[in-house]
């Protein structure tokens, strides 16, 4: 049995036929009407759920029915994303009149964007009909009655039908479609009428033929004489294979590692980099394996180079310089060069004490590859000495005035020192190095030799870093990494809580603070 | 610095010809005027110190603002949502983000340069669609030279939506649904699947630039 509410479009498209050839069944103020099947002309029996019961529950059950469309029908047609895609474009239509309005009211000229948006409008409309089209026969409009429930769901021009007052302007207007006809009889009247519609049809069919074929040349005019469907194979292959290739490319990097000759440095770096990578330094790459790039005269040291740019850990400038010469009296210092670009420029150690600015002196080159191969024993030493260690930081801390350390940071400082060792896991004797340089940029002798680096960060050292967080976004990068010098990377060393700023471990780059 | 997943769905490429005729849709679609795109996005990879997995980490610095602006990108694993989903971060940083990373180990990858335009609009979620060339750098870090488009005449269409697990679903519909609007011109493709040409690109591609008085739709290229 039908529902008093069916819901759906006329059968032919609205825009194209506004004298629409079928009526609209007006069957207006029925309380109880009975079932009447004629009226619909379903052709696929849309309404599946049996009822129970009849009329009185057909007009209370108006509302509250739920709609069910056919199977095949619904395999045709998505209802959900047609009406996204009419309100979508009703939207857009109503933004474009919007638009219109306002150019009208200020007189301006369109712009070529309004343009533009019209045809893309066209397209989905056209989209959109064409959907509706293929399963138009399975749905027909028929209101039968109009109140305050139902007048806001159903289309203005059904709906409006139906009210009184269009009710008797449409008496009216058939009053004067018959005028002339009075007289006649009826076949003839309706032969009359006939012939009329017939025109009007005609007139439709023409004007739908225009706007097709102006249509059609628009699309024509753009394809040439190349039918577009006909990609042959090997064009299609193509396509394919250049489109993951981007994919990868983009995704994974394939195709794009620079082999290491090519991964010179420019001669200028573009704008954005120049103050970020200082002139001269060399990039990290994955595919090097030993610091040939760095320095034309520092052989390779060893075969896990990190490869760092050590260079970038510069002391703050004069400051520590001062304190490299005024401080002879480290322990144990005396067994090493003052001016080397250290291989281990540990803060706390008794050799980085005296090294922590390099000196682009041409000595400290060869003298460097000379440490290089003190490397060994000298970690050895290190990691003998914790208390001197600490008593290095202690003693760096108090005599520098490091740019942005307050007083508050050198007390957790000196805290941390005498807190319980921090774990860091070493790899052998594999150890963080940094050389200094000079305040300002000058990296030409620096130098990064050595050594894989394995830190482990445990999470207490992390929290203790927060603290030191804020003084870090205050700080320059330099005397940033001055503070990332001052605590080293040895073995049982306390680690200075500013290396939160530096996590390592993947999960945390999320947390990260960066300045 | 807000954690925020990131769907990205990569549509099918465009060929040259199609992307004014993209434009134009996106314009219309979108409601929004275009913004130009320059990227520089560097892939660093972590060294063998730091851990036992190598980690990835994206560096991009917007060459089109006054000012360049850094942001460093994260892409996880898989997740719980769907194999085929990525939890991205995205992080603003300072400029001295490269250095950074550098000094924690990270070293280059590859980098790229990213030229297009995007589209930055809300509908049912804040969507981010961008059209771009994709070009290697034939010197290392020189963006300013001429640069080799990794794949000529192919760009790539990115839509993205900043999504949280709780609205997931809902921020997935959108962007679907929005792709949905791009169908005469472009296929929506699993990352991984290229979908090639959609057949009615060329005529939709037509009928959008029919009003601006363009030309030249390469078939050879369709």
């Amino acid at each position: 049995t039908p529902k008093p509410l069916d819901l759906c479009s006329s059968p032919s498209p609205p825009i194209n036929r506004r004298q629409s050839t079928n009526p609209i069944r007006r069957i207006s103020f029925h309380q109880t009407s009975p079932p009447m099947d004629g009226s619909i002309g379903v052709g696929q029996g849309q309404q599946q759920q049996p009822q129970p019961q009849q009329d009185q529950q057909q007009q209370q059950q108006q509302a509250k029915v739920v709609e069910r469309l056919n199977p095949a029908v619904q395999q045709q047609l998505n209802l959900e994303s047609v009406k996204t895609r009419a309100i979508s474009l009703f939207k857009a239509i109503s933004r474009i009149l919007e638009d219109f309005d306002l150019l009208a009211r200020t007189n301006s000229v369109p712009k070529h964007d309004v343009s533009s948006q019209f045809s893309m409008v066209n397209l989905e409309l056209y989209n959109i009909v064409e959907d509706i089209k293929k399963v138009s026969k399975a749905f027909v409009v028929h209101p039968k009655n109009v109140n305050a429930e139902n007048a806001a769901i159903l289309p203005v021009m059904i709906s409006s039908k139906l009210l009184p007052e269009i009710e008797a302007d449409d008496n009216a207007k058939r009053e004067q479609l018959l005028y002339g006809m009075q007289n006649l009889s009826i076949p003839a009247q309706i032969e009359k009428l006939k012939a009329r519609i017939d025109m009007i049809g005609a007139a439709c069919e023409s004007a739908e033929k225009v706007i097709a074929d102006t249509r059609k040349t628009y699309f024509g005019a753009r394809q040439g004489p190349t039918n577009i469907l006909t990609l042959d194979k090997a064009q299609a292959a193509k396509i394919q294979d250049q489109g993951n290739a981007l994919r990868n490319a983009v995704n994974h990097g394939q195709g794009l590692r620079l082999p290491m000759e090519q991964r010179q440095m420019t001669a200028a770096l573009p704008a954005h980099l120049v103050d970020v990578l200082p002139v001269g330094e060399n990039t990290q790459t994955i595919s090097e394996s030993s610091g040939g790039m760095y320095m034309k005269n520092t052989p390779p040291v060893s075969s896990n180079n990190v490869n760092n740019q050590g260079t970038l850990m510069q002391g703050s400038g004069s400051q520590l310089m001062g304190r490299a010469a005024a401080s002879p009296g480290n322990a144990g210092t005396s067994s090493f060069d003052n001016t080397t670009a250290s291989p281990l420029p540990y803060a706390n150690s008794p050799r980085s004490a005296a090294n922590m600015m390099n000196t682009p002196s041409p000595q400290q080159q060869t003298q460097q590859q000379h440490q290089q191969q003190q490397q060994q024993q000298q970690r050895q030493k290190f990691m003998q000495l914790p208390q001197h260690q600490q008593q290095m930081l202690a003693q760096q801390l108090r005599q520098s005035p490091m740019t942005g350390l307050g007083q508050n940071q050198l007390s957790q400082l000196h805290d941390l020192q005498g807190q319980a060792q921090n774990k860091y896991q070493l790899h052998g004797q594999n150890q963080m190095q940094y050389s200094q340089s000079l305040g300002g940029q000058q990296f030409q002798g620096r130098q990064l030799p050595s050594g894989g680096i394995q830190h482990g960060i445990s999470q207490s050292q992390l929290n203790q870093g927060n603290q030191l967080n804020r003084h870090l976004n205050q700080m320059s990068g330099t005397a940033n990494s001055a503070l990332f010098n001052a605590a080293q990377a040895t073995p049982n060393n306390q680690m200075m809580s500013n290396m939160s700023a530096m996590m390592t471990s993947q999960p945390h780059v999320a947390r990260m603070q960066l300045y | 610095k807000e954690k925020c997943y990131k769907l990205s769905l990569d549509l099918k490429q465009s060929t040259n010809g199609h992307v004014e005729a993209l434009e134009i849709l996106l314009l219309g679609l979108c409601g929004v005027p275009k913004e130009n795109l320059r990227v520089h996005e560097l892939c660093l990879k972590s060294g063998p110190n730091l851990g036992s997995e190598a980690s990835e980490i994206r560096i991009l610095c917007d060459l089109m603002q006054p000012e360049p602006a850094w942001t460093v990108r994260h892409v996880g694993g898989a997740d719980q949502i769907s194999v085929l989903v990525r939890t991205m971060v995205e992080s603003k940083a300072s400029k001295h983000v490269l250095r950074l990373f550098y000094l924690l180990g990270y070293k280059l990858d590859h980098e790229l340069l990213r030229v297009g335009f995007a589209f930055h609009f809300q509908r049912g979620a804040q969507i981010t669609v961008t059209v771009s060339s994709y070009s290697r750098l034939l010197k290392l870090h020189a963006t300013d030279d001429d640069n080799v488009p990794v794949t000529p005449g192919i760009q790539m269409v990115e839509v993205t939506a900043p999504a949280s697990a709780e609205n997931y679903t809902e921020v997935a519909a959108a962007v679907s649904s929005f792709c949905e609007y791009l169908a005469p011109l472009l296929h929506l493709s699993k990352p991984g699947v290229s979908t090639g040409v959609v057949p009615t690109a060329a005529a939709a591609a037509a009928s959008l630039m029919s009003f601006s008085g363009s030309t030249n739709i390469r078939h050879s290229e369709v």
